[in-house]
């Protein structure tokens, strides 16, 4: 596991919507600056996780109780 | 002399039954389906039989692989046992299919009846997560399909947490751990997004298990979205049918399961090119705006001087055509006495002294006569 925790499928969401905004004709410079400064940090946060976070295995018992942790 | 045991029918019965459970404590049995019958729902009755003999069975419904029929070649595993009141019988305790064909006609009978019921329904299918976070694994660790699975999946994406459920994937204890496993999923109270059931390729009895019905129906009925994959190239297993989605190998369920990350990194790659074009175009347009404002602004500018220009040389140009010294210079003259212009006739006395201006000088005179016309 990566050791900050982050969730792709959400900072992928928020990605696609900062992408949509930006291509946006009606959104001002100022706010293009702000969107495109975030999906930078979103596509650094990605790449980072991407490239070093590492699958866990554990198994489940069949003797164990039948609710898990 | 009479040296043989002495019993009651009782005893015999008891001791035939002792006998038996000595010799044959389970036996399985190869034959032919004939005279199959259901009863209340809950009990089964048939013979298995042969060329030269046949055989009672009894068992329960629920040891039914799927619905049978007779003709179909049955391996039963069984009981030997004589009934104090009804004679010799064989109490079911497995029913597998025996031989392809009977395999493939079992098959399907359930498939028929399944389909009936709309367990295979398109409707029924749910979309799997995209990449999910949490995988519930049902496979046996020591398969190739195991090892497959995570090697893919491993090259393919990270951040998964993976939770093994260990089972047998052929043979007869496969079925109740394949549904053991999956309701252990499901009461799980933080369940996995998506359940694989997986395993390589077989012969057609090694993977007659995801034809079972109870398997197929506990696929279909998990509330985990499922993808099943088994690794065969010829007919879907039903317990394929039943899934949300199938994958025709355990490396293709990976596959399914997860983008590639390498081509993910490419793609966001593009994406912060994307980014910084959109965001030069939008200063572009800004930049564009600004010079039109500048453009409009001179326009503006230069029509207000050339307005103002346009009014001064106007006024000036009447200024000029009421300049007294401009008529003067026509030839005309202006007659002053002691200061005061003179109009007409009658401000005209005789022997008046008159001042004359002319246009390049003055002179002085006196008036000799005044005519009135």
């Amino acid at each position: 596991m990566p050791k900050k925790e982050i969730n792709y499928n959400v900072l992928s969401a928020e990605l696609d919507k900062v992408l949509v905004k930006l291509q946006d004709p009606a959104t001002s410079l100022d706010k293009a600056i702000e969107l495109f400064k975030r999906g930078q940090a979103i596509i650094k946060e990605l790449e980072t996780y991407l490239s070093q976070a590492e699958n866990v295995i554990r198994t489940l018992s069949r003797e164990r109780p039948k609710t898990d942790q | 002399m009479d040296n043989s045991l002495i019993v009651t029918v009782s005893e015999f019965i008891d001791l035939l039954n002792q006998t038996l459970e000595f010799a044959y404590p389970s036996i399985s049995i190869i034959g032919e389906l004939s005279d199959f019958k259901i009863s209340k729902n809950k009990w089964i009755y048939f013979d298995l039989k042969d060329d030269k003999a046949k055989a009672r069975f009894f068992g329960t419904v629920y040891q039914l692989p799927g619905p049978l029929k007779d003709g179909l070649m049955l391996k039963v595993r069984a009981i030997p046992h004589v009934h104090p009141q009804y004679g010799f019988s064989l109490t079911v305790q497995h029913i597998a299919l025996s031989g392809e064909g009977s395999i493939k006609q079992a098959s399907d009978l359930l498939k028929a009846k399944l389909i009936a019921e709309g367990l295979f329904a398109d409707e029924r299918k749910r979309s799997l997560p995209y990449p999910p976070s949490r995988i519930g694994l049902i496979t046996s660790v020591e398969s190739a399909a195991y090892t497959d699975f995570l090697k893919i999946i491993n090259q393919r994406w990270g951040g998964l947490e993976i939770i093994l459920n260990n089972v047998q994937v052929q043979g007869e204890p496969a079925i109740e751990q394949i549904i053991q496993a999956i309701s252990q999923f499901n009461q799980m109270a933080y369940p996995p997004e998506v359940l694989v059931i997986t395993r390589g390729g077989g012969s057609v009895d090694d993977l007659q298990i995801f034809n079972h019905e109870l398997v197929t129906r506990s696929i279909a009925g998990s509330r985990i979205p499922t993808l099943v994959a088994i690794g065969h190239e010829q007919d879907v297993s039903l317990a394929e049918l039943a899934a949300d989605q199938r994958a025709s190998t355990p490396s293709n369920a990976a596959e399914l399961l997860v983008p590639d990350k390498n081509s993910v990194i490419e793609q966001l790659k593009m994406t912060r090119q994307q980014m910084t074009t959109h965001l030069l175009h939008s200063l572009q347009m800004v930049q564009i705006t600004v010079a039109d404002y500048k453009k409009t602004l001179q326009t503006e500018i230069s029509q207000h001087i050339t307005q103002s220009h346009n009014y001064l040389h106007s006024r000036s140009e009447i200024i000029a055509l009421l300049d007294p010294q401009a008529i003067l210079k026509r030839g005309y003259a202006i007659i002053f006495r002691q200061k005061h212009t003179l109009r007409q006739i009658s401000d005209f006395r005789k022997d008046d002294l008159i001042n004359i201006q002319l246009n390049d000088g003055s002179l002085e005179a006196t008036v000799n006569n005044v005519i009135k016309m």
